[in-house]
């Protein structure tokens, strides 16, 4: 098992080298060449243009400047923006970085689920009209136009329900008056966030091992998530800055309502088509004659063995989910990495651009190593 | 050399019909197959309808219109329903649907109904063209890779992973933003980048279980090369499921270059994308209701839903023809 | 001596777009305490039917029309599916064909079927159910050590006697034993087929082996079966079915079958398929394909009477000696 992790992550690594040598001769034959891309800004001195020649050895022959250009990249040194100058390009993106892995992978989790137990449950009661109603709505979420999709949520959550706030990651009138940073007080949400996840990934190994009854077992698996949360939520409630907290909570919601059904359509699908097929198979069949209750047979044996191909159809739709992420964060004004995108690119800050579109890169490389090992824990067939 | 039509070889070479008259034969009655295959799926069959109804609306409706009853040069000589230049100035733009313009005029008084079958041409050229070179260079790449083995086989798999996984949205707006991008331009780095993914993964395969059929050993026996039985056993063998991936690309160009022009990266003068980003940067989306200017984005938008998911449906009809599987019994 | 089961007048049909398949058509037999019955028969002539009608794992298309199917007194065709499944596999439990696929894949092969016991014994402990587990595995010839590894690690012979274990797990009066070897190789079979009737006798369980392979039920069973066409058409104890074959298709059955000892004879087929049970023939349905079908044999389907002691056939011509029969036929 360990020796599958070791050689995935081997392989995601050599990837991300692959990866970004493609990026620096991409960005090279763009008109220009990387060294246009790196000094044109105006704002440059004649010393800080120096500065960025020798430490990308701009003025060497090609492969010198692409083995430079990766040194530097892998030292997370990525040129200075020309937008935000003087600040480096790496500062900018480690700011934004987090938000978007907080966007993304809450609604991965949310979209993951909600198309697991829809399609689970579609599949095994297969009623006409439900069936045909889902699938509809399925094929819309799937192929509509992503703008379209957020002007109408736009609409129908702003200004006809009037509910959530339409843009950004908080309420500039609320927070004018403290000293507070917002990346740090974001930070600390996300600690929040990873804790409680440990929590639950602990209490259900703790629980694996310690009883063999499986009403034992989810005691102490949603005892402990719960006492986690509700600990985590008071936690901020008495403290100062909870109401700051909850703004950013407050602002997260439509981005990841609007990510999450981007992506559940193809979850579902996928799950609903593999249940189906799952069902078909003979260890179903052994585990209805064992006598086990429907729901057993249906949760344990069926879905268990149908989620896998759910988890491999994810890897592959990464790309467009995160595409619908970069989307959804323009519209939003959601500032993370998606925005950073497009931004820079509209204000030709080439530096950050590519810098952004190298971290995007890396953010999906690891999302498919995490899914691997999720996927390796899932099918014991494979970790030999 | 002799006239004797009583020879062997020369009478068995009369009987025979020429072997291009039997390909053809034969084509055609394996398409009267798979169109039978193909109709049973509903969702095919509504892509193809509405794949039908745009593209009869862009290339015949329109020119028809543009000739006649949009080129009028009567009392209203100042209104042209030039999708790009007409500007309508009688109104108060933009103006909400009415008999003169039946979806009403985007902010500059252009008329949208134009504007949208303008483009409807365009947008199909440009899937088209992205898809045919994706699959273009997919089945090259696939089949060779498939044929050749070894470390050619293993390279071209490591490249294809990769570009599988790229975020290709940001690599084109990065791109267009660095260099100008018409649409030609789009289309041909639309083609090459997905060219090198996905595709090329799935045709290796299928070529590898065509290259292990008994009769690809034969030819090569025979004497064949190996471009020739590439080019004229592999390919041709392979080709459904190019033709199916096909239609999955002409999906994700449409989709790529509206959201491109929606982001105003592109360098081109009329897109449906680029209506939503006029009304957009004009300030009527955002903000108000958005359904007091409905007629700016919805159109546009839809047209783009639509024809997008019409391809991707005729894709999964054609997936039943293609992957007997998944037949219904 | 009381039946463990007794199935009488067992109708069961498939709803299918084409119209009414009669998979099985008035099934009668019964089994008794220690007895082990063979069911034998072509594919597609409804012994599965029959097996699943038992267990009540019919698909959503399937219906039992009518008749009972009483287990230890108790007809289980009306009871609910939470009433069923207290019986299934405490009661009844069965082997299915092709071991490979009966195991879920993504469990440890030793948790099924510790699943199984703690379904219907839920005060067990789970180490009292390990040990019951390690017991079961020495009985079939498993290593006990092997219970904690995932199906995939196991060989195909393992993976069948893994399975009976399982269906040994709860102590069931009766098992379904579905084709348990074909997947299997000679040899292993031959083995797997002697420890099945072992632990049969010595646990004095019911068992019901369903094959198309007659060697097979030869060794195991002490009552047989014939079924053809959705219908049992002879029934009677092993003996008498070798030595005195009755109905034409048993007959055919055994011509078919190589001896070893003995002169070497032509093999006999039998020509053409069975019947499409959509439009059941309101005649006998063995008439096609019967070497001595005569006119009253397509008027009307033959009765099912015992024409000796324990011996019931279905049939307007039954065969009395096999010398006869050979002249006839071959």
């Amino acid at each position: 098992m360990l020796k599958y992790i070791g050689n995935r992550i081997l392989q995601i690594a050599i990837l991300l080298v692959i990866y970004v040598a493609i990026v620096f001769f991409l960005l090279h034959a763009m008109p220009g060449g990387i060294k246009t891309l790196l000094i044109s800004n105006p704002k440059l001195t004649p010393q800080a243009q120096e500065a960025i020649i020798r430490a990308f050895g701009l003025n060497q022959p090609l492969w010198l400047q692409f083995v430079d250009y990766m040194k530097n990249v892998f030292t997370l040194n990525l040129g200075i923006s020309f937008s935000y100058y003087p600040t480096p390009v790496w500062n900018i993106i480690a700011e934004r970085l987090p938000r978007t892995v907080l966007l993304f992978t809450v609604a991965t989790l949310i979209a993951f689920f909600v198309g697991f137990a829809s399609g689970k449950s579609l599949a095994w009661n297969r009623g006409k009209t439900t069936e045909y109603i889902s699938t509809i709505v399925g094929i819309i979420t799937y192929t509509i136009f992503t703008p379209l999709l957020i002007f109408v949520m736009i609409w129908f959550f702003g200004s006809f329900l009037g509910i959530f706030p339409l843009n950004q990651f908080l309420n500039p009138d609320l927070w004018i008056h403290t000293r507070l940073n917002a990346q740090v007080i974001f930070l600390y949400i996300l600690l929040t966030m990873l804790i409680i996840g440990m929590v639950m990934l602990v209490s259900y190994l703790v629980a694996l091992r310690f009883s063999h009854k499986v009403r034992t077992r989810r005691l102490i698996f949603y005892l402990s998530t719960i006492i986690a949360v509700v600990f985590s939520v008071f936690f901020w409630w008495v403290s100062p800055v909870g109401i700051y907290a909850a703004d950013i909570l407050w602002h997260m919601v439509l981005p990841v309502m609007t990510v999450t059904i981007i992506s559940y359509a193809g979850n579902m699908l996928v799950m609903r088509d593999s249940m189906l097929e799952t069902i078909k198979e003979d260890f179903i069949t052994t585990a209805r004659a064992k006598g086990l209750p429907d729901k057993v047979v249906r949760d344990k044996h069926a879905a268990r063995t149908a989620m896998l191909p759910v988890v491999t159809n994810f890897v592959l739709s990464l790309g467009f989910v995160v595409s619908g992420g970069v989307i959804t964060e323009s519209l939003f004004s959601w500032p993370g990495m998606g925005m950073t995108l497009l931004d820079s690119t509209l204000a030709k800050d080439y530096p950050l651009a590519a810098g952004a579109l190298i971290f995007t890169g890396i953010f999906v490389l690891f999302a498919h190593l995490a899914i691997d090992i999720i996927y390796a824990f899932l099918d014991p067939r494979i970790r030999y | 050399m002799t006239n004797n039509p009583n020879t062997t070889v020369e009478m068995a070479e009369a009987k025979l019909e020429s072997p291009t008259l039997i390909r053809m034969k034969l084509m055609w009655r394996s398409f009267k197959e798979n169109w039978k295959i193909f109709s049973q799926s509903k969702i095919g069959m509504i892509g193809l309808y509405i794949v039908i109804i745009f593209a009869v609306a862009g290339f015949i409706v329109y020119p028809i219109l543009a000739a006649t009853v949009w080129k009028t040069t009567s009392l209203n000589a100042m209104v042209s329903y030039n999708p790009v230049t007409g500007y309508d100035f009688l109104q108060n733009n933009p103006a909400p649907p009415s008999w003169a313009h039946l979806l009403g005029t985007d902010p500059l008084g252009r008329d949208i109904l134009a504007q949208l079958l303008y483009s409807t041409p365009r947008e199909f050229m440009l899937g088209i063209v992205a898809a045919l070179i994706t699959v273009i260079i997919g089945t090259l790449i696939g089949t060779v890779a498939a044929y050749f083995g070894g470390a050619l086989d293993t390279f071209f798999m490591r490249v294809a992973d990769i570009v599988l996984l790229f975020p290709f949205i940001p690599f084109l707006i990065v791109i267009s933003g660095m260099m100008q991008v018409d649409l030609l331009t789009l289309a041909l780095i639309i083609g090459l980048l997905s060219g090198f993914g996905g595709i090329t993964i799935v045709l290796r395969s299928q070529a590898l279980i065509v290259k292990s059929r008994p009769f690809i050993e034969s030819a090569k026996i025979s004497g064949a090369s190996d471009s020739y039985i590439i080019v004229n056993h592999i390919i041709p063998n392979v080709m459904p499921l190019s033709f199916l991936y096909m239609m999955f690309n002409v999906t994700g160009a449409i989709f790529s270059e509206a959201v491109l022009s929606f982001f105003g990266l592109l360098n081109i003068k009329m897109s449906w994308g680029l209506m939503i980003y006029t009304a957009d940067t004009a300030g009527y989306i955002i903000g108000s209701n958005i359904w007091n200017y409905w007629w700016l984005w919805l159109p546009a938008g839809a047209s783009i839903t639509l024809l997008c998911g019409a391809f991707y449906f005729i894709g999964r009809g054609l997936d039943e023809v293609v992957n007997p599987r998944l037949r219904k019994r | 001596m009381k039946a463990v089961l007794e199935i009488k007048n067992l109708k069961m049909y498939y709803d299918t777009q084409a119209g009414q398949v009669k998979a099985a058509d008035d099934i009668s037999f019964s089994l008794y305490e220690g007895e082990s019955m063979g069911l034998v028969g072509e594919s597609g002539c409804g012994k599965t039917s029959v097996s699943m009608s038992i267990m009540r794992l019919l698909p959503e298309n399937a219906r039992i029309i009518s008749g009972n199917i009483f287990f230890g007194g108790k007809d289980i065709v009306k009871l609910s599916n939470e009433e069923m499944n207290k019986i299934r596999w405490a009661g009844i439990s069965m082997i299915f064909q092709a071991a490979m696929n009966s195991l879920n894949p993504v469990y440890r092969v030793g948790d099924q079927i510790i699943e199984a016991i703690t379904t219907h014994e839920p005060d067990i402990t789970f180490e009292e159910a390990r040990q019951r587990v390690a017991s079961l595995y020495k009985l079939v010839g498993l290593d006990p050590e092997r219970m904690d590894n995932y199906p995939h690690e196991y060989s195909g012979g393992m993976k069948q006697r893994a399975v009976i274990a399982m269906s040994l797990a709860c102590n069931p009066k009766l098992i379904i034993a579905d084709e348990p070897t074909t997947a299997l190789d000679v040899i292993v079979q031959d083995t797997i087929l002697r420890e099945l009737e072992k632990i049969q006798k010595k646990l004095n369980m019911s068992m019901i082996y369903i094959s198309h392979d007659i060697a097979v039920i030869a060794e195991v069973a002490s009552k047989i079966a014939i079924m053809y066409a959705g219908k049992i058409v002879e029934m009677s104890d092993s003996v008498t079915i070798f030595k005195r074959p009755a109905h034409p298709y048993t007959v055919g059955l055994m011509s078919s079958f190589p001896s070893i000892r003995g002169a070497k004879k032509e093999l006999v087929t039998i020509p053409g398929e069975p019947p499409n049970l959509l439009n059941a023939p309101d005649h006998c349905r063995f008439a096609p394909r019967c070497p001595f079908a005569t006119d009253e044999c397509w008027k009307k389907e033959p009765s099912y009477e015992e024409i000796e002691d324990n011996h019931f056939v279905a049939c307007f011509h039954p065969q009395n000696l096999k010398k006869q029969v050979r002249a006839n036929v071959g």
